[in-house]
């Protein structure tokens, strides 16, 4: 027995050596830059991110490189992002998270894995956006509900997602998720089950409110895995469904199609993609220049002109597409208790995905 | 079997160090991270509910999917298989005009997979298919909407994972002992009753093998239901990832991928048994190569080159869509229309001329060779162990060693994270996050299982007379290992490792949680370029990376398993038995010898 546990000893001790020797050294992680100017210390900024597609994280990379922030993008979809943050609270990789909207952050700040940090620009922008203590406010995006325009006249079209299910005409021509893994299909849901909020409800939605889950996936068309809906728009399998409001010019050029957008009475749901300083990083005073540069008006209104955004930042808004402002200014934005969405949030989308979806 | 006594096992120091090693790996990689996700899912507050059965077994839609992921599960073990021997004899047995071009294209899965596969069947066969269109001319009548549902799905998924029939039944194939075939010709046996009396038989490890991959293949469909399935036939696989993702529904999925693991291991105790007291391996003193057969009835000989032709269309076509849909734009390729005309290389220009540019391809390459190399070599020596010895500690390690086929892989990231992301005795308190080597034990683990399964298989059919000659004269295990055993699983090896490799290249799932932020694999690049919400060009750049991944993958198989399979036919039947050594061995306690396979019936002829 003795034997073995040397050799298990050794096993373990020749593993570790071969182990060492294969492995880069962790980023480091003990360093402080605080002896930096603005950037500059040559330190690598892990970001964590998942507004990174479309040219983003290239386009912000070399904006920080001009900057003098050395920076390293890693980019997820928002769930996968929100759990490797919360997985790796113990011995945190990223020094900064930005782009996940107020649910995911809220999530992430639950678990206790964020560091309250007050931007520089904290006065720029609408705190009520964000939690005013650890996750701050950058571009701010519509969740919509749009319909095919060339088919479609305004008068004719849907009023509010309760049409869809309500009216016959619609039954079956709106395409309907398949999952609720997104942060989109996500946020409709919570502008949907919202309306019908009730403490003795099942979940705190009335019953009511989950029969119109139910009515919207029993007379929706199933989304297509790999098939946009505009490319279902375009084919005319569909004529409408959920879209954010950041992609809808581009993909209305792709495609060739004319879409227009439905402003319930109640308001529609807004997504604010945030940023934050992670809880435990080594590199603090650079991470929190990061962000005190990345939120500024300048930084942001660049953003918004290259990527078409709207941003949060009102300093920056001058910078901004002028049609992306003007539709956020008539916007009217839904009373949404985000509190309450979040700590239901886990518990409806496995209600919808066990019960409703079919 | 007396070689089998644990007894006798622990005698061998070759036996102890890979035991020690191996349990420690095991206990470190395996039981630990995985026990701490499970206990961290079913436990959240040190108490175990019931909440996660309750919610699943009244859940219509679950129990559903489910049931489709079985049905789906069983249909490929059959389906695979037909078709699958179908197309070994067609390219390494019978003499079929053309034989070395089919064989390219039945190769074609290979080298792609997952949901352009299913987008490439879809091209031809899906509602604005080429096929459906010329169908609809033909009988106007038809449902343009024909091949959705579970019989779409089947049809995609068999031919798509005939992978390891191509590379493993066809590998046993070769090894076969020909002179059987032909006593069994001149004693008038027939081409069918050679087939299932001899050839099949001296498959039969293989193909075990191959059924429980495809068991579970089908168990774990993903991409081609959620392309084809409709709303009729959905899989459970899609939940488990919802509820993966979702904190506060984790043990939803854990339960569901317990309930699959189960069903698998299940699966593996039935084959493991069915393959138990049969000699699967050519005993003849001097066996001679495999030579191909005619097929003598003229009309069986027609229809066997018309299947396997049609066959042939069937697996190429879609490779040549998806080739050709690489240069279409993004619009193009998901309304299903495509203009010679508006092919252009922008999709190639804009994915390689990215900034992270060729990196990711070289730090996946390294990541997944690194990891088949260390997998398929570790478990040479597991396999070997365990095939020859067979008692309850074999078989623990043997189960024990199947656990990532239990748990999706983005719960064993977690198990990995949560484990070590503080100093953990188990690897000398060492922090392993953060770090290039997690992603890497992650890679070898998930890898584990199917080498072991492929591995142990081609051990199977290894003559042990060979082995036992050579420690006779003397030889130590090692070098009755190195120089006996080894270049006979060789050829299976190099396969394995090829397929490992293929399958880490493009892997997400494991990455997103474990890659190192400096040093991140193809995987994460591809998903940030084709996810949905990436703009049109995300589609297309979904297919660039296959049609990139498909020339790598392509290479590879070529160089190690092309190359390999012409070097074995050249030194086939020559195993290289070592000259006899004249220092004596110290008792040779690790090469006992077997009584019972000298006792077996001279051919697997029953």
């Amino acid at each position: 027995m003795r034997k073995l546990q040397s050799l298990v000893a050794a096993a373990v001790a020749a593993a570790l050596l071969a182990g060492c020797g294969g492995a880069a050294s962790p980023p480091a992680s003990s360093a402080d830059a605080s002896s930096a100017p603005a950037g500059g210390s040559g330190e690598t900024l892990v970001v964590y991110t998942n507004s990174n597609g479309e040219g983003r994280g290239e386009w912000l990379t070399a904006k920080a490189a001009e900057a003098g922030f050395t920076i390293e993008i890693v980019g997820a979809g928002g769930a996968d992002a929100t759990n490797k943050l919360i997985a790796e609270k113990n011995n945190p990789i990223a020094d900064v998270a930005f782009g996940l909207n107020n649910m995911y952050f809220s999530q992430i700040k639950a678990e206790d894995a964020l560091e309250p940090y007050t931007p520089s620009w904290a006065g720029e922008v609408d705190k009520e956006l964000g939690d005013g203590e650890t996750y701050w406010p950058l571009v701010k995006q519509a969740i919509l509900l749009g319909y095919n325009s060339d088919k479609i006249s305004k008068d004719s079209a849907p009023q509010d997602w309760t049409d869809l299910w309500t009216k016959d005409e619609f039954k079956d021509r709106y395409e309907r998720v398949t999952g609720l893994g997104t942060a989109t299909a996500q946020l409709v849901f919570a502008g949907i089950l919202s309306r019908y909020r009730d403490d003795s409800g099942d979940l705190g939605i009335s019953d009511e409110g989950w029969q119109q889950v139910e009515q919207y996936f029993q007379n929706g068309s199933p989304a297509v895995a790999k098939t946009d809906l505009f490319a279902r728009i375009a084919s005319g399998e569909v004529d409408m469904g959920q879209m954010p409001s950041s992609i809808i010019a581009e993909r209305e050029k792709s495609f060739k199609v004319n879409v227009d957008t439905v402003i319930p009475s109640v308001g529609v749901p807004l997504a604010v993609e945030q940023i934050a300083l992670v809880k435990g990083t080594g590199k603090k005073e650079q991470a929190q220049k990061f962000i005190d540069w990345f939120g500024s008006a300048d930084v942001q209104g660049a953003f918004a002109q290259q990527f078409n955004s709207m941003p949060v930042n009102k300093s920056a808004e001058a910078k901004a597409n002028p049609e992306v402002v003007d539709f956020f200014a008539d916007l009217k934005q839904q009373d949404i208790d985000w509190e309450f969405v979040q700590e239901n949030m886990g518990a409806w989308v496995e209600k919808i995905e066990l019960e409703y979806m079919t | 079997m007396s070689s089998a006594s644990v007894r006798g096992m622990v005698r061998s120091p070759f036996v102890l160090v890979v035991g020690v090693v191996l349990t420690w790996f095991i206990a470190a990689f395996l039981v630990w991270p995985n026990v701490n996700v499970l206990m961290a899912t079913f436990f959240p507050d040190g108490s175990f509910s019931g909440r996660a059965a309750e919610k699943l077994f009244s859940s219509q839609r679950a129990m559903k999917a489910l049931g489709n992921s079985f049905l789906l599960a069983v249909a490929l073990s059959i389906t695979v298989n037909l078709v699958g021997i179908f197309i070994v004899l067609v390219t390494h047995y019978f003499r079929i005009r053309g034989s070395r071009i089919l064989f390219l294209g039945y190769a074609s899965t290979f080298i792609y997979g997952g949901i352009v596969l299913a987008a490439g069947y879809k091209f031809i066969y899906g509602d604005k298919g080429i096929v459906t269109s010329l169908l609809v001319k033909v009988f106007p009548g038809m449902d343009p909407g024909w091949f959705s549902g579970f019989f779409a799905v089947l049809v995609v998924m068999t031919f798509a994972t005939t992978t390891n029939h191509m590379l493993f039944v066809a590998n046993a194939l070769k090894g076969i002992d020909y002179q059987t075939i032909e006593a069994a010709r001149n004693l008038g046996a027939s081409t069918w009753t050679i087939l299932r009396r001899i050839v099949l038989p001296m498959l039969k490890p293989t193909l075990f093998a191959v059924t429980i991959l495809s068991f579970l293949t089908g168990l774990g469909a993903l991409s081609a239901p959620q392309v084809l399935g409709g709303r009729d036939f959905q899989t459970i696989t899609p939940m488990i990832l919802t509820f993966t993702n979702s904190p506060t529904s984790r043990d939803l999925a854990a339960l569901l991928a317990v309930i699959l693991g189960l069903a698998t291991i299940l699966m593996l105790a039935v084959m493991s048994r069915l393959e138990k007291g049969g000699t699967y391996f050519s005993v003849s003193k001097v066996s001679s190569e495999l030579q191909k057969q005619e097929i003598t009835n003229p009309a069986a000989n027609i229809a066997v080159h018309v299947l396997a032709y049609l066959l042939f269309a069937v697996y190429t076509l879609p490779v040549v869509l998806i080739v050709l849909y690489s240069f279409a734009d993004g619009a193009a390729i998901q309304t299903g229309q495509l203009a010679l005309g508006n092919l252009t290389l922008d999709n190639y220009v804009r994915v390689l001329t990215q900034q992270s540019g060729l990196r990711p391809f070289i730090v996946s390459v390294v990541y997944s060779a690194l990891a088949a190399l260390i997998a398929v070599g570790g478990l040479l020596f597991v396999a070997r162990l365990l095939q020859k010895y067979k008692n309850w500690v074999a078989t623990a390690f043997e189960y024990l060693l199947h656990i990532p086929w239990i748990l999706p892989s983005a719960l064993l990231a977690l198990g990995l994270i949560i484990s070590y992301d503080h100093p953990n005795p188990l690897v000398g308190g060492a922090v392993l996050t953060g770090t290039t080597v997690i992603l890497l034990i992650a890679f070898v683990t998930v890898k584990i299982p199917f080498t072991l399964r492929m591995l142990k298989a081609s051990f199977a059919s290894v003559n042990s007379s060979l082995e036992e000659a050579a420690a006779i004269m003397g030889a130590r295990t090692l070098y009755v290992f190195r120089r006996i055993l080894l270049p006979l699983v060789l050829p299976a090896a190099a396969a394995i490792t090829a397929l490992n490799f293929n399958s880490l290249l493009d892997d997400y799932d494991t990455a997103i949680f474990l890659a190192h932020p400096l040093v991140q694999p193809l995987g994460l690049v591809i998903k940030a370029n084709t996810d949905g919400a990436e703009g049109v060009a995300g589609v297309a750049n979904t297919f660039v990376y296959t049609v990139l991944l498909m020339v790598i993958t392509g290479v590879t198989m070529y160089l190690v398993y092309g190359r390999s399979s012409r070097g074995k036919s050249r030194k086939k039947r020559l195993p290289a038995v070592p000259p006899a050594s004249p220092v004596p061995g110290p008792g040779l306690p690790g090469t006992p010898v077997s009584t019972e396979d000298a006792a077996q019936p001279a051919a697997p002829v029953r």
